[in-house]
């Protein structure tokens, strides 16, 4: 396979930042994946997966706007990049074909 | 409601500083909404859980691990270094003339300063060496006499007897007498050998190595006598032969060996060959050492291990209150110690203090090493901030392409370092090959330490020492450059750069003029010491001991000497002629003060004492058998006669210790002690009888030796058992200067190493300016100025530093020379010439130096220096 591996946590990651399309930084996509997964997301791990995901090039940033609330600190705003974008669509498909193939789908469909 | 505060420093303490002001945000923005959401105490909590999640990451995980510096350009990578390497490796082998310059003046420079170490080391180890080292102590008293308070290092008989009674922190001590050449025999070989006195202790308190005996029973017995290897070797042909063996002393007493020792290391101040009982030094005729009166010997002891060297102080200083050796005095006797192994270093008195001695040469010496090394570090600084135009396009392109400063001044540092580490290799060479000159002048056996840790470590301190010193004003310097000006080629170097340049030139000469001074003015102290007149004329004239039979037959052997034709007079005397330093108080006259006794010299003399030491007689006589009542007569010197005050001292009466004498004679003051002290009240007796002292002999100029051989065949036949030994008064004198005369050497090799490496800085500087004006040179010459005006032009600029090191140098070494001078009570006058030479030398080798390149700058064709541009 010659992209990167990527982990399940990491897939999220990548897929609720092109969710919120630019307005993406760490506390925020912490609570959207909290909210849409329930799990109990932690700040340091979403920190650590997207720096992660910024060195394998699949991530953009860039500085945003300072905010009170942040003590005047500015926000890194996160973007996918056109190969992060790719590399999602390689995952969907593949799933996809696989789902395709399952001879007996499931009566109820699970999600993720 | 703010997160808590220490969580916060945390976070910014261990957090990557690159992604610190987003991951601070979201933390904040999280506790905010956090607190909205859970209350404030909850809040602060999770706070301090999330910061806690940042600083224990797994492997690999971004933050507090793995730190992103600033810049994204690793300037200390292998691939740097190698270029940094060679880079200085190019600069060195381009500028041959100023790495030679450098590291030769650098090299000189550490040599100098390491040979002094050397020294200096090798002068504290003296005495150090033996295991107790911080419980011995030796005795000093300070008693008053002639109306003054003094220091007196000779101390009665009894006192280490009575220090280990009454003291009970005392747990060793013993007399220590002087040494003296004595004769021993064992069959039919007969030597002398240094041979001294003391208690049974020694050897408990001091590390001598026994080879055979025990500490404890080595001088125990009264017939004891512990000897060295040598004296054993040969005597005995081995220590082992030698242990029991009967040894036959001053060809009159038996005496056995009991312990063989070790030959002394040559760092220790106690030399002899051999030990001998003290008791049995006081039964042999010796009675005054068990009284409290007189003093002789030193006195050292040793302190038990727990013992308080204070309150043992406190405790013996009255301790002779008891014995009342001072009568009516308005001062008592006080002791005082001072530990064994300071007494070499310090040995002088001042106010009865210990205070000073060869210390000061220690000291001294440290300052010299310390300022050729500043001197040579100076050179260096120097020439590498001149050379600094033709760095200074490198240092704006390295910042150009991203190097910090930091960076930049290492590079610089560490290239001081390369060429000093050069300079200490070259450095350690030239003290290999000097040293063995060192040793003879200084009289040493000091050898290069490349078995201890501790030189290599001195060895690498010095190179990073040097190295720091004499990088880093052209590393701060070069790294503070502004590129931008370097890379238009509108940098110019301002005045304070030259202003520095100039001052250190000017510091650097003041060093090597202060050390010429210094260097004149001991040189003429010591030959004004060697000349001066003495009051008795010690050129030809010789002394040997008067011994075994000579004593008895010395008429016989006055005859004797007298009919050999090379011998003029022939006299004896107790003492040596060149230094007397016995003490007597028990002399009264008409209205002397019985309570404030002056302390004269006393010397027991023969017949024509006088015509044989060739003193001036102011009025009166010599001894002569002429007259018949001269046993009863007094001969005193000048100082003597200023103290009593006759007016006419003719024939008046002196009471000596109870015989009543009259003065037949007054002599002129002459030097019987070193020109250190002044000269002191002397007095003389006819003892005819004399078994003990010296025989002195004034021989004819010029045929010394066949006199010599001559005397001993009469000191053969009439005292058989005892070798001939003899002196030379001159050169006896003349070894009470040693030290004097090793520091007038010393001082003048330094001062010309100084001016010499200081030289070579004037030069390199010289070599760079030269350069640097080489188109002014050109346009003036073009211009019509003579190749004389080029050559001024040139050299007036260093003409000026030099002579503003004169003028600060001169009032300095005039103050330190004048503190030197104070050493002697006989001391020349510091004359104006002594700094014009200086300064005229300074001047005139600084012209030399300077001249060899502006010359060659002023002759150059102007056509070359024109043309390219």
């Amino acid at each position: 396979m010659k992209r990167s591996y990527l982990g399940e946590f990491e897939e999220i990651v990548l897929l609720t930042v092109a969710v919120m399309e630019g307005g993406a930084y760490g506390v925020a996509i912490t609570h959207e994946i909290s909210e849409q997964t329930s799990r109990s997301v932690r700040l340091n791990q979403v920190h650590a997966a997207l720096e992660r995901l910024e060195d394998k090039g699949m991530l953009k940033s860039e500085m945003g706007e300072p905010t009170a609330e942040r003590g005047g600190r500015r926000k890194r705003l996160f973007t996918v990049t056109a190969y992060g974008r790719r590399t999602l669509q390689e995952i969907q498909d593949v799933r996809a074909t696989l789902w395709t193939r399952l001879l007996n789908p499931f009566k109820p469909a699970t999600s993720l | 409601m703010k997160p808590p505060r220490l969580a916060d420093r945390l976070l910014q303490l261990f957090c990557a500083p690159h992604r610190l002001e987003e991951v601070q945000g979201d933390m904040h923005e999280e506790f905010a909404w956090q607190v909205k959401r859970l209350g404030y105490r909850r809040a602060r909590w999770r706070y301090w859980r999330e910061v806690l999640g940042f600083l224990k990451p797994p492997a690999g995980w971004p933050f507090a691990v793995k730190r992103k510096p600033y810049s994204t350009t690793n300037q200390l990578t292998t691939s740097m270094i190698r270029n940094y390497l060679k880079i200085a490796f190019r600069n060195l082998v381009r500028n041959k003339t100023f790495s030679a310059v450098n590291m030769l003046g650098l090299a000189l420079g550490m040599a100098c300063s390491l040979l002094i170490m050397l020294w200096v080391q090798d002068e504290r180890s003296v005495d150090a060496f033996h295991a107790n080292k911080n419980q011995l102590y030796r005795i000093y008293m300070r008693e008053f006499f002639s109306g003054k308070l003094q220091g007196v290092i000779w101390t009665p008989g009894p006192l280490a007897e009575e220090l280990k009674k009454s003291i009970p922190e005392i747990q060793y001590s013993t007399p220590y007498e002087w040494v003296s050449d004595q004769t021993f025999s064992v069959g039919t070989k007969i030597n002398k050998q240094a041979t001294n006195t003391v208690g049974p202790d020694f050897f408990k308190m001091f590390s001598f190595k026994l080879l055979q005996g025990t500490p404890e029973a080595a001088l125990k017995d009264r017939n004891g006598l512990a000897i060295s290897r040598s004296m054993a070797e040969v005597f005995f042909g081995s220590p082992e032969a030698a242990m029991g063996k009967p040894i036959r002393f001053d060809n009159r007493t038996d005496l056995r060996v009991t312990a063989v020792f070790e030959n002394l290391p040559p760092n220790s101040t106690l030399k002899f060959d051999c030990l001998r009982n003290w008791d049995a030094y006081v039964a042999d005729g010796n009675d005054w050492a068990k009284g409290w009166d007189s003093t002789d010997p030193l006195t050292f002891f040793m302190l038990r291990a727990d013992a308080d060297p204070a309150k043992v102080a406190a405790k013996i200083r009255h301790l002779l209150d008891k014995f009342n050796r001072d009568g009516n005095k308005p001062f008592h006797t006080e002791l005082a110690m001072q530990p064994f192994h300071e007494y070499y270093l310090n040995s002088t008195f001042k106010n009865a203090e210990i205070d000073g001695g060869r210390i000061e040469y220690v000291r001294l010496f440290s300052f010299v090493a310390v300022f050729i090394l500043l001197i040579a570090c100076i050179n260096f600084m120097n020439l590498a901030t001149a050379r600094s135009a033709k760095r200074a396009k490198e240092v704006g392109v390295r910042k150009v392409v991203g190097a910090m400063r930091s960076i930049l001044i290492g590079q610089f540092v560490g290239e001081a370092m390369l060429l000093t580490a050069f300079s200490v290799v070259l450095a350690v060479l030239f003290v290999g090959l000097t040293l063995p000159v060192f040793n003879s002048l200084t009289d040493k056996q000091i050898t290069l330490p490349f078995d201890s840790l501790s030189s290599w470590a001195i060895l690498v301190g010095l190179t990073l020492v040097t190295g720091l010193i004499a990088g880093s004003y052209p590393a701060f310097f070069l790294s503070s450059l502004n590129p931008i000006r370097i890379l238009k080629g509108t940098l110019k170097f301002d005045a304070k750069s030259t202003w520095l340049r100039q001052g250190l030139v000017v510091f650097q000469f003041s060093l090597s003029i202060l050390l010429m001074v210094g260097m004149i003015i001991i040189y003429r102290q010591v030959e004004y010491v060697q000349t001066k007149n003495l009051g008795y004329d010690r050129e030809n004239l010789i002394y040997f001991p008067l011994e075994g039979d000579l004593g008895k037959n010395f008429d016989i052997l006055n005859r004797e000497l007298l009919q050999i034709p090379s011998v003029k007079n022939v006299s004896h005397m107790t003492a040596s002629p060149a230094s007397n330093g016995a003490g007597t108080e028990g002399i009264s006259w008409a209205g002397s003060d019985p309570n404030d006794k002056v302390r004269f010299t006393p010397v027991s003399v023969g017949y024509d004492f006088v015509k044989t030491m060739n003193i001036r007689l102011r009025e009166g006589r010599d001894y002569s058998k002429e007259f018949g009542a001269d046993s009863s007569g007094y001969l005193i010197n000048e100082a003597a006669l200023k103290v009593i005050g006759y007016k006419h001292p003719i024939g008046q009466t002196i009471n000596w210790g109870g015989r009543k004498g009259t003065i037949i004679g007054v002599l002129n003051d002459f030097h019987f002690q070193s020109l250190h002290t002044t000269i002191r009240p002397l007095i003389a007796h006819l003892n005819t009888r004399q078994r003990s002292g010296n025989v002195i002999v004034r021989i004819e100029a010029g045929k010394t030796a066949e006199a010599l051989a001559q005397i001993e065949t009469v000191c053969k036949k009439l005292n058989p058992t005892f070798p001939f030994t003899y002196s030379f008064t001159d050169q006896e004198y003349a070894r009470q200067y040693q030290s004097e005369q090793v520091v007038s050497k010393l001082s003048t090799y330094f001062a010309f190493l100084a001016i010499f490496i200081s030289c070579l800085g004037l030069f390199g500087l010289a070599t760079f300016t030269a350069e640097q004006r080489t188109k002014e040179i050109g346009v003036r010459k073009v211009l019509g100025a003579s190749v004389a005006n080029i050559v001024g032009l040139l050299s007036q600029d260093f003409l000026k530093l030099v002579a503003i090191a004169i003028v600060i140098a001169s009032p300095v070494a005039w103050w330190a020379m004048s503190q030197w001078l104070q050493g002697f009570a006989y001391q020349i006058t510091i004359e104006w010439w002594v700094f014009a030479v200086a300064g005229s030398l300074a001047v005139l080798i600084a012209l030399l130096t300077v001249s060899f390149q502006s010359i060659k700058a002023a002759l150059m064709n102007p056509v070359r220096s024109l043309r390219s541009e």
